[in-house]
């Protein structure tokens, strides 16, 4: 009903689309890792909607880094009890 | 005077006397009444065009009345001189007006083309199936008429219908009925179709005997009455369908259009006069509604009975807002639509969005409350006093709407939330009845249909706020109410976090959330009224699941989408939303089975331990099927061709049954849903309405076995029996060659990424840590 | 009046999806006319982000054409400022024909450019009498001559692959009014694709 706009997901659609070439140009091994990128900005599309950039990519960016930094930590967590256990 | 009690059964007009009305008298008896019922638009143009328009109109005096009035617009916000033409005929009323917009094309024109039920109802405050308290004169004229139940009650008192049946023996489009089915109190006749005079002549007696109020039938829209009044016709017998004599039947005829890129069929019509027609198969939301909802949406909507069950939601609404602004002296423009108003783009990507969804965690939850807002959209549209005319485009400080640049104009109550209140606060209180109404009493079918009627009243205000067609509708109003649902959303949200809940999953107006101490539905109290009070909107708790599952999108099982779900609340009661056991192309065999294993894990406390019985009743099924044992119509699909049969280019399985249908010279009209069944070889479909009738052996069984198996591991994946294993286990107690394991789905888009070397040590305590 | 000129829009060779134009800004006095298929808009946003960045430029939208982003993204080439250029740009989207009609009614005469995109579609609804809707494009375009005389006024009419005959004889109206015309083909999609080597 009176939608201009196209919605977050296609967006992100759309950016992985201009974004075509570079992934094409990557080594296999680094295009799952690309992939594995946008999957994560994906579990963050309802919070890239609600900031309604007018460039979404920094949107999009930025969930990436949410969901790498998240894994840091889950990360920090399991070497701290590697380390206690070694100690 | 004599006056008499009892209610407004129908209304319309007539080319001599006016508006004619029929009663029900609580006495007994039926009465027609007429009353003189001038009808007036409103002509608005400058002052050179209006006085042409009155020089014009003004030749014949006694037919049309001119003056100026002073009317409100409300777009405006003011008020505005108009040229009130007033037709003393009602008959003649759409005619003069029609007549007038050709020739003067240019003006604008207000109060046209309006239901007759709509005027009466806004003089005086009657409305079909009111009661009410009538007097009459000796020539039987309406001369006064006094509500006595308005449309807002509760427990209205029932009215004493009269209701005859008519059905043929089968659906006409499956196959040739061969038997009409009569019923009337208690009584059932049935008589041959094809014997007509003896048909003809018993049911002219039974309708003069009987005297119906309502006419209740199956298929009477689109293939009964038509049948009847052609073949009454043809024999020279006349039924008396209409009480009314002198008037033939009212047709309308049938229409496909285009509504937002979907297609919409309408059956043709037949309207009756002095007497009801309903076609329980043309009527919409029978299913939900029954004909206490279809009663409840006639007496709130202010249409006539007939009317009112045929349309959709979004006309009801549309009258219910006519009718407030014909009360409040609010012009009802014709043709003219508000513009969007002039805003910076920068304010488009925040305003043109819907309702915040969370992408869920797929798996299962424990102990999740689910809570909603109670009619989100409406409850905003009046708490917050959105109407077309109340958004105000230079915002000042206060009342503003968030994030959008505009503010609401709370002063005065606008339009529509004047024409929602009531509506909403009977809902609410239906809503809240119900929740203490033992499910053996009888009452309680009576509320659900009726709050079922009116859920779906409010559920489409919303949408129609920002309509492009809508009388009053306004593209800001809808990105308003869209704006303060998202904020009362996150609200919510923040509310819950603060009181130390996590938050599962949010979806438009509600939010699933799970704290390890918050069990109870006693402990989630506090956060209801948080919110409620941060929000200023009710929020109510739906349940609390013992366990709920969230379920991936049907294309990739892996990526999470927002409304597949099922799960058990605490009190044993099954929700399943978006899987096979939902939908309405999916077939019987399938969500049947698919309920059935959710009733079987509803029904302990563990599911893992309702595993093994699942198993056996899956087997079971899977033999009755191959055994030929499930009857043919469980095994229907039914879905709707999306396009015209020319748009594809590799055919869908229902195109392939309605070229079938259509090879032996049956047509199917885009939007309606096509039942077939999947068979063997070419074209693999069956289309069931083809006049032979379909080869048992032709099943194709290894589909259905298919389908209920990838059904059965939506369900039972959470724990451990996904559509492979299932496939594996339920088919290896049989004798019969072992089918293909279904293909892989998509595969996820998580693949795993090359692992540096590890020390090998430590990767054994790595492997204990990680889930 | 001046005979209308049609010219025929240079593309400079691009990637498929992107066909860069360059549309020289409307001007006072005259009704700029861009007939073109919906491929255009990435050039129409473009266009709105020259004048964005000069001043307050009036967008209607006939036909759900309006791309935010696209003007965002052309906005972002030329400036770190694309925020304040956006604000410049006041939108209406009109998605009847008599919505059409009331906004072009009510715009202010102050010399701001006014581009209307997509101007036919609201103009083919079926569910609208033909006369109604010719009555109506005849009222649209006065007000638009009206304001042509004290602002740069361009049209776009998008051209699609199946003309019927009421969209030519709507366009026809529309080619009347217009001083300069520009004609876009649809970019022709390579029989093959060109070998290596």
């Amino acid at each position: 009903m009176g939608r201009t706009l196209p919605s977050a997901t296609q967006l992100m659609h759309l950016e992985e689309a201009a974004l075509a070439r570079f992934r094409r140009a990557l080594r296999r091994g680094d295009q799952l890792v690309f992939d594995d990128l946008f999957s994560a900005a994906q579990k963050h599309i309802s919070a890239a909607a609600y900031a309604a950039h007018a460039l979404p990519f920094e949107t999009f960016l930025m969930s990436m880094l949410l969901e790498e930094h998240k894994e840091i930590m889950h990360l920090r967590e399991i070497v701290k009890k590697l380390e206690e256990m070694h100690a | 005077m004599p006056e008499f009690t009892g209610w407004l059964l129908d209304l319309f007009e007539d080319p001599h006397e006016g508006l004619i009305l029929y009663f029900i008298d609580e006495a007994g008896a039926r009465r027609r009444l007429h009353q003189p019922f001038p009808v007036t638009f409103h002509a608005l143009g400058t002052n050179a065009e209006l006085r042409a328009l009155w020089q014009h109109l003004n030749s014949r005096p006694r037919e049309i009345a001119l003056s100026r009035a002073q009317q409100t617009d409300v777009f405006k916000r003011r008020k505005l001189t108009t040229l009130a033409v007033t037709v003393h005929n009602p008959y003649e009323a759409g005619r003069v007006f029609h007549q007038t917009a050709s020739q003067f094309p240019k003006l604008e024109y207000a109060n046209a083309d309006l239901q007759i039920s709509l005027r009466f109802a806004a003089q005086t405050g009657a409305f079909p199936l009111c009661r009410c308290r009538a007097a009459e004169n000796e020539d039987h004229q309406l001369i006064e008429i006094e509500v006595l139940e308005d449309a807002w009650q509760l427990k209205p008192d029932p009215i004493p219908l009269r209701i005859l049946s008519l059905s043929p023996d089968v659906a006409p489009h499956h196959a040739r009925p061969r038997r009409l089915n009569i019923g009337l109190e208690g009584e059932d006749y049935q008589f041959d179709l094809g014997a007509w005079r003896p048909l003809l002549v018993n049911l002219r007696a039974l309708i003069q005997r009987y005297d119906p109020d309502l006419i209740l039938t199956d298929w009477g829209d689109t293939w009964l009455l038509p049948l009847l009044l052609k073949q009454s016709e043809a024999y020279h017998i006349p039924l008396g369908l209409n009480r009314e004599a002198g008037r033939g039947v009212s047709w309308l005829d049938e229409r496909t259009y285009f509504s937002y890129g979907q297609i919409v069929y309408r059956g043709q019509q037949v309207h009756l006069f002095g007497r009801c027609h309903i076609d329980r198969q043309n009527a919409m939301l029978w299913k939900d509604c029954q004909l206490d909802g279809t009663l409840e949406t006639c007496r709130v909507t202010a249409l006539p009975l007939q009317t009112s069950s045929r349309v959709s939601p979004g006309t009801g609404i549309s009258s219910i807002e006519m009718l407030t602004a014909l009360r409040e002296g609010i012009l009802v423009p014709w043709q003219k639509q508000q513009a969007e108003m002039l805003k910076p783009a920068a304010d488009l990507f925040s305003a043109d969005q819907g309702g915040l969804v969370y992408q869920p965690r797929i798996g299962v939850h424990k102990n999740v409350a689910e809570i909603d807002f109670v009619s989100l959209y409406p409850a905003i549209m009046v708490h917050f006093n959105i109407s077309p005319e109340t958004i105000l485009p230079d915002p000042h400080k206060d009342n503003i709407v968030p994030a959008l640049g505009l503010a609401i104009d709370t002063s005065q109550d606008g339009l529509i939330p004047k024409a929602l209140r009531p509506l909403l606060e009977k809902r609410v209180e239906l809503k809240m009845r119900l929740a203490s109404i033992p499910t053996w009493n009888p009452v309680r079918k009576n509320f659900e249909r009726r709050a079922a009627a009116l859920k779906w009243l409010l559920v489409t205000c919303f949408g129609y706020l920002g309509y492009k067609n809508a009388r009053f509708g306004r593209i800001e109003a809808h990105q308003a109410v869209t704006a303060y649902g998202r904020e009362a959303l996150l609200r919510a949200k923040e509310a819950a976090e603060d009181l130390g809940f996590e938050v599962i999953q949010l979806y438009v107006d509600g939010l699933w959330v799970k704290h390890p101490d918050r069990t109870q539905p006693r402990d989630i109290e506090p956060l209801l009224l948080e919110i409620q009070d941060r929000t200023g909107l009710p929020i109510a708790l739906d349940g609390i699941y013992r366990w709920v599952v969230f379920v991936g999108s049907r294309q990739n099982k892996d990526r999470p989408v927002a409304n597949r779900y099922f799960g058990v609340f605490q009190d044993g009661s099954i929700k399943v939303r978006g899987i096979d056991a939902r939908r309405r192309d999916s077939t019987p065999f399938v969500s049947d089975a698919q309920m059935h294993l959710l009733e079987l894990l509803a029904g302990v406390e563990d599911p893992e331990d309702a595993l093994p019985e699942t198993v056996a009743f899956l087997r079971e099924r899977i033999g009755a099927l191959r055994s030929r044992q499930v009857p043919l119509p469980d095994l229907l699909v039914r879905q709707r061709l999306g396009r015209k049969l020319e748009a594809y280019r590799t055919p869908s399985p229902a195109a392939r049954a309605v070229l079938q249908l259509r090879a032996a010279g049956k047509e199917m009209r885009p939007g309606q849903r096509v039942p077939f069944l999947y068979t063997l070889g070419k074209p693999g479909v069956f289309a069931w309405d083809l006049p032979q009738k379909p080869n048992p052996r032709a099943v194709n069984v290894a589909r259905y076995q298919k389908l209920l198996l990838r059904a059965a591991g939506i369900v039972l994946e959470s724990w451990g029996l996904n559509e492979e294993k299932l496939t594996e286990q339920v088919l290896a107690a049989s004798n019969q060659p072992r089918l293909p394991v279904p293909p892989r789905r998509h595969k996820s888009r998580h693949h795993r990424v090359e692992s540096r070397a590890f020390n090998p040590a430590i990767e054994q305590t790595l492997k204990r840590h990680i889930r | 009046m001046e005979s209308p000129q049609t010219h025929h829009l240079q593309t400079s060779a691009d990637e498929k999806r992107q066909q860069i134009t360059t549309f020289p800004a409307p001007k006072t006095g005259k009704i700029s006319l861009v007939v073109a298929p919906k491929t255009v808009v990435e050039s129409m946003m473009s266009m709105l982000s020259t004048l964005a960045l000069r001043g307050h430029v009036i967008v209607i939208d006939g036909g759900n054409r309006f791309d935010g982003y696209a003007l965002a993204r052309a906005l972002r080439r030329r400036t770190h400022q694309v925020q304040p250029a956006l604000k410049q740009v006041l939108l209406s989207r009109a998605f009847t024909c008599y919505q059409m009609v009331a906004v072009l009614a009510e715009l202010p005469a102050d010399g701001t450019p006014v581009v209307v995109l997509d101007m036919l579609s609201t103009f083919l609804d079926e569910n609208v009498n033909l006369n109604k809707r010719k009555r109506l494009l005849d009222t649209s375009l006065n007000l638009l001559r009206r304001i042509s005389e004290a602002a740069p006024v361009a049209v776009w009419a998008r051209t699609h692959s199946t003309v019927g005959d009421e969209d030519r004889q709507l366009l026809i109206s529309l080619l009347e009014a217009a001083q300069d015309v520009w004609e876009l083909q649809a970019p022709e999609a390579p029989a093959h694709q060109p070998p290596l080597f």
